[in-house]
């Protein structure tokens, strides 16, 4: 049971590190809170949905094909509205209204054309076999999602460290003003991390049928606050850190489903708590040196 | 004197609140000038108008002949204003990462160019090419500052307060490398500090208080007027 519990909960703290790893992004370089975040997850999710059962697609394609699609419509929402609400007094106030205005936009629209009846993917839609790890057995839709996981957060390392964009990203989460007056186009910068942010999103949400059940419109408020956790426990505006944070979220939730299940909703909640209370830089959060 | 920048009736602030009044000021082509003010005085702001990092409500700044009014502040930059801010350098990327910043929009060969000749004058900053910016000592960050914003091979180098926060050891090296730098190449300073350490090499001074220009002229039109000399050197006009 132990050993089962570890490694689920590893493989569930996986696909919760991209659950929330695109909403720490987002934050990270706008200082935004996205709070439509689990909306488009749960876009991404109805999307991966359709694929399947109307053409056969794989929800690992929609996963590309999602992904496609969010960095487009990031970046058009982006250039749309984020430049207006820049400008105003208080940015950070409109942009969580904002945001929770396309949140119930979104939700609403879902309603009206995917109604409120729970749908799911069958699990063999990621293949039929049974993984043994550490003498225990897996659903191979399991091991595939979090592998998917993996390569999403490791391309997501790859963005950030080693290509031109991710230091201009890296530099414009660092300060926005320094980044500007080193030539960067903060714009630009953001756009692209809205638009990989939401994709990021997406991409979990194709997966999300196999970890978190059945899907449905008003799922998404319900995400956005594990995913907020999450993100607070590994440290905010750190986009790395939210792997940390996923693997906890993971663990302890599984932990709670195994032997305490009736307190298993709770998890991200006292997560929250605690590290609110006792390390509320998030636990990869960096003390800076003053001279 | 050819001029490099000119920003003419400047008038800014924060919100609602007005902090610069018509303020107006010029740096010649391979000239150092130096903006002394005492904190609040409006220094910083005026740099952030000149860089377009907060918007200016009325005024004209012409640089090389362009008018950069509408211009964001990444196009400024590429326009050869670079600028080193009190804090000169971005925390949380490393040493070279944050050279590599400061030359952002060169092509890749230019990039490695710059980032040697920037090693061959810091060689401290080679040794911790990868510790992060956060993590050097106050002289060192400064020294990193002026490297990233040397990347870029700029016309004009605009720096609020390079003394901040560093010892009297660390100032005049600071100062003589800007001395070295700007006697090597044409570039143009534009120093905004309230340490009047700074005076010596400056070719030109302007003395800004409560958001206005109140002076300006050269050091040794400075260092006669008496009004100057008591706000800035505690001395008594004679």
């Amino acid at each position: 049971m132990l050993v089962y519990t570890v490694i689920s909960g590893i493989l569930f703290g996986l696909f919760c590190s991209l659950m929330g790893i695109g909403l720490n992004l987002i934050f990270g370089v706008m200082r935004f809170v996205n709070l439509a975040h689990g909306d488009f997850l749960m876009l991404g999710a109805f999307g991966a949905y359709f694929a399947y059962t109307l053409y056969g697609i794989s929800p690992a394609i929609s996963v590309v094909i999602n992904m496609i699609v969010m960095i487009v419509i990031g970046a058009l929402i982006y250039y749309a509205f984020v430049p207006r609400l820049l400008r105003s007094r208080d940015p950070e106030m409109l942009s969580l209204i904002f945001f929770f205005g396309i949140s119930q936009v979104i939700e609403a629209l879902s309603v009206i054309f995917f109604t409120n009846n729970p749908r799911s993917i069958d699990w063999s839609a990621l293949g039929t076999a049974n993984y043994q790890l550490f003498g225990q057995s897996f659903q191979e839709s399991w091991v595939v999602s979090a592998l998917i996981s993996v390569i999403a957060i490791v391309l997501v390392y790859f963005y950030l460290y080693h290509t031109k964009l991710g230091y201009a990203t890296r530099a414009v989460m660092g300060s926005l003003d320094e980044a500007a007056s080193s030539g960067i186009n903060v714009h630009r910068v953001s756009a692209w991390a809205m638009g990989i942010g939401l994709a990021l999103a997406a991409a979990a949400g194709a997966l999300s049928p196999f970890f978190l059940g059945s899907i449905t419109p008003n799922m998404g408020s319900d995400i956005t606050t594990t995913s907020f956790s999450i993100i607070i426990i590994g440290s905010l505006g750190n986009p790395l850190g939210t792997v940390i944070g996923g693997l906890i979220y993971g663990l302890s939730s599984m932990f709670m489903q195994s032997y305490i299940p009736s307190w298993a909703n709770l998890v991200p909640y006292l997560l929250l708590f605690l590290i609110l209370l006792f390390k509320p830089s998030g636990l990869l959060g960096k003390v800076v040196r003053h001279a | 004197m050819d001029t490099l920048l000119e920003a003419t009736a400047i008038n800014t602030g924060y919100g609602q609140l007005q902090v610069l009044w018509d303020n107006e000021i010029i740096v010649g082509k391979s000239e150092r000038v130096v903006l002394l003010g005492a904190n609040g005085a409006g220094k910083t702001t005026l740099l952030k108008a000149i860089m377009g990092l907060i918007p200016l409500w009325s005024g004209s700044i012409v640089f090389d002949g362009d008018h950069l009014e509408k211009k964001r502040t990444d196009e400024r930059f590429q326009s050869g204003v670079s600028y080193m801010s009190e804090m000169g350098v971005i925390a949380g990327l490393t040493v070279e990462e944050n050279l590599l910043i400061g030359g952002y929009y060169l092509n890749k060969q230019a990039q490695k160019q710059q980032l040697e000749k920037m090693y061959e004058q810091f060689p401290d900053l080679k040794q911790k090419r990868k510790n992060a910016g956060g993590s050097l000592s106050g002289g060192q960050r400064k020294m990193l500052g002026v490297a990233k914003a040397l990347m870029s091979q700029p016309k004009l180098l605009v720096m609020d307060e390079p003394s901040a926060g560093l010892s009297p050891l660390f100032v005049k090296e600071v100062i003589d490398f800007l001395i070295k730098s700007t006697e090597e190449s044409n570039l143009s300073l534009l120093i905004a500090e309230q340490n009047v350490k700074f005076l010596e090499i400056a070719d030109r001074v302007y003395v800004l208080d409560g958001g206005r220009i109140t002076f300006s002229g050269t050091v040794l039109e400075l260092v006669a007027n008496d009004a100057v000399k008591r706000a800035y050197f505690g001395l008594e006009g004679s």
